[in-house]
């Protein structure tokens, strides 16, 4: 597990690097906020705050984690059936210098807050900070930060929609979304240990 | 009373029913297309819940012209780079195919069937999408097989932008339609209302629907200006005239009635709410004509030289709520219109087509629909319409046509694109009676339709 946490930042690292690089273009700048401003907003909401939890909150998102994903629906490495009903098609005609400014520009954008409370999130949040050694799901909090806020291609989730996040676990751990880690990671989840988890970090 | 009306009459009568009223609550050609899909290269989930129902976001691309798109174009500047050209790399050409059969409770009459068969029940092409960088299109071109003949369809033509004022974003444009309300973005209003789909072997009442609810639809022309505020607030208003087709220079003929005389304002607000997967939309909507040389539902026609022609004045103040929830398990919508018609029958009066100078007509329907993973559907709607006693307008036994109805159907999908459908729609009462209603016998249980369908769109 280690090893593959030490990979997982290595690669976070150098994406971030990569992202700063290809952030800085005035032309491709304006063109992401026109495209923020008159496309995106009309699923993601306003300044990626979106109303419907069919679609993810950007705002505060990690700019390497939104540029990622960008790229994976463009070519198709990201498969969910929202990624093919929405972004492929979205994603299609997008460059490389409007994809980092995408994600600069919801990066920037203040972050809605999680509003943990309750029973439930209590026990998220045990399991948000130290995961669970019996069923060898590591603590999230390694990953995604102290306050779920992501770093680089990690993305943030706190504040996010509960049913968006519920959904992404239950896509891991079917591997309906695919990814390696988050697999190996939620494989072993339980409905209500996921149910405890979104109640922590969700904004709903 | 009117007592038994003539082969004539009822050849009249026919020919309004047909042509000049096209059935409002009574099902009307609506539809979803493809194209919209190639040029977006978003499923069809994305505008609609299962088609032809908007989603929020279908809402915001039919306000923004069907411009958004995410294919390779075909360029040109000018030499300031200013675009001169901006094509779609790919057509945005669809088709659409209604194939139906339906079975009547009872034949309309001694020499008819109870069953009919329609293959196809209509066939269109379309013209929908893009055209430059703000103007785009819906175009539908139908082959009608009651009519047997080729001819324009619903069409919109809009130009539209977006601004951010204030913090606000603003969608404003213009629409060039044929349809009062096909341009709208909810379907609570008639254009796009329930329901989608009907046997066109189903009889409708005297009236069935107000001026606003399909009467003028593909008979006239209207342009108007409108915003859509924060995908919440949507305001607008337009003017309509007459534009027949096949008869551009309208003069005094059997086929120039109901001429709109000058021009028809129409307006509309709606306010929509969205929270979580919910959303609500109430609003109100109208239209104010004055038509020459009208036609009555009992048939009878003025028929004077249009310059100097009396007209009948119809005045519909509609309100209308559309509440919807959707997810990827579940998809509920309930849609909900009600529509008062003043109407001044000026015209008919004077000529001894009616008995009243001032009638009132109302309709009302709500339709719930629901469907599991976008596969499995059913609905079940219920429609009401009831006005003034006016035996000579109306050519009604009773002297009205008050007639409910209602309608449920169940949907099966196999693949977005393919709706099969199974359709049961039963009449309480009829032309103002449960039974007897025509004087010969005919019950309203007697026009108890069940109507089997499929519909492709391509």
């Amino acid at each position: 597990m280690k090893s593959i946490l030490a990979a997982l930042l290595v690669a976070a690292a150098c994406f971030a690097a990569a992202n700063a690089f290809a952030a800085d273009n005035p032309a491709a700048k304006k063109a992401a906020e026109a495209k923020a401003t008159t496309t995106c907003q009309d699923c993601h909401g306003p300044k990626g705050d979106s109303v419907s939890a069919t679609f993810p909150r950007l705002n505060g998102q990690q700019a390497a984690y939104i540029s990622a994903q960008l790229k994976n629906f463009r070519d198709h490495s990201r498969s969910d059936p929202h990624a093919q009903a929405y972004m492929w098609g979205m994603a299609s005609q997008l460059d490389d210098s409007l994809i980092a400014e995408l994600g600069s520009y919801y990066a920037a954008q203040t972050p809605t807050p999680p509003q943990s409370g309750g029973a439930l999130a209590a026990e998220g949040k045990q399991l948000y900070l130290s995961g669970a050694p019996a069923q060898g799901m590591p603590a999230c909090v390694t990953c995604h930060g102290a306050h779920g806020e992501g770093n680089s291609i990690i993305p943030r989730l706190a504040g996010q929609h509960a049913d968006y996040l519920k959904k992404q676990l239950e896509a891991f751990r079917s591997t309906l979304r695919e990814n390696d880690i988050m697999h190996a990671n939620t494989k072993d989840m339980t409905d209500s240990q996921i149910e405890a988890l979104v109640s922590y970090l969700a904004n709903d | 009373m009117t007592g038994r009306r003539t082969r004539a009459q009822w050849s009249a009568r026919l020919v309004f029913g047909l042509f000049v009223i096209a059935p409002a609550a009574l099902p009307q050609s609506a539809l979803a297309v493809p194209s919209y899909a190639r040029q977006t290269g978003l499923a069809c989930e994305a505008c609609h819940t299962v088609f032809p129902q908007l989603t929020p976001f279908g809402r915001v691309f039919k306000a923004s012209g069907y411009t958004l798109f995410n294919t390779q174009k075909v360029e040109d500047i000018d030499r300031t780079k200013q675009s001169t050209l901006s094509l779609s790399d790919l057509p945005p050409i669809s088709a659409m195919i209604m194939a139906g059969t339906s079975f009547a409770a009872k034949a309309n009459d001694p020499d008819s069937s109870k069953v009919a068969t329609d293959f196809p029940q209509q066939a269109s092409l379309f013209y929908a999408g893009r055209i430059s960088d703000n103007i785009g299109a819906y175009f539908q071109l139908t082959y009608d097989d009651q009519s047997g003949t080729i001819g324009i369809d619903n069409t919109d033509i809009r130009f539209a932008d977006v601004a951010t004022v204030d913090g606000h974003n603003v969608i404003y444009g213009l629409s060039l339609n044929n349809n009062p309300t096909v341009q709208d973005l909810w379907n609570s209003t008639p254009a796009w209302g329930q329901p989608f789909i009907g046997a066109p072997s189903m009889q409708g009442p005297a009236i069935p629907g107000a001026q606003i609810e399909g009467a003028m639809a593909q008979i006239v022309a209207g342009v108007s200006a409108y915003t859509y505020i924060d995908n919440s607030l949507y305001i607008e208003a337009g003017v309509y005239r007459s534009a027949l087709q096949g008869a551009s220079v309208a003069d005094n003929g059997n086929t120039t009635n109901n001429i709109i005389s000058g021009v028809a304002p129409y307006w509309r607000a709606a306010y929509e709410w969205d929270w979580g997967k919910n959303s609500w939309e109430f609003g109100t909507f109208g239209l104010s004509a004055a038509l020459d040389n009208p036609i009555t539902p009992a048939g009878n026609a003025v028929n004077v030289s249009l310059q100097n022609s009396p007209s009948d004045h119809f005045l519909d103040v509609g309100l209308d709520s559309q509440y919807q929830f959707i997810d990827d398990e579940d998809q509920l919508s309930v849609d909900a219109r009600w529509v008062h018609e003043s109407q001044n029958l000026d015209a008919s009066y004077l000529a001894g087509f009616a008995s009243n100078k001032n009638d009132r007509f109302d309709t009302a329907d709500v339709t719930a629909s629901y469907y599991w993973h976008r596969k499995l559907g059913a609905s079940l709607g219920f429609f009401t319409v009831s006005g003034s006693n006016d035996p000579l307008y109306l050519g009604t036994i009773s002297g009205n046509s008050n007639s409910n109805w209602a309608t449920a159907e169940i949907d099966y999908l196999p693949w977005l694109n393919v709706k099969l459908g199974l359709q049961y729609t039963a009449f309480m009462r009829f032309d103002g009676a449960t039974s007897n209603y025509d004087g010969m016998g005919r019950n309203a249980s007697d026009n108890n339709l069940l109507y089997a369908y499929l519909w492709l769109a391509f």
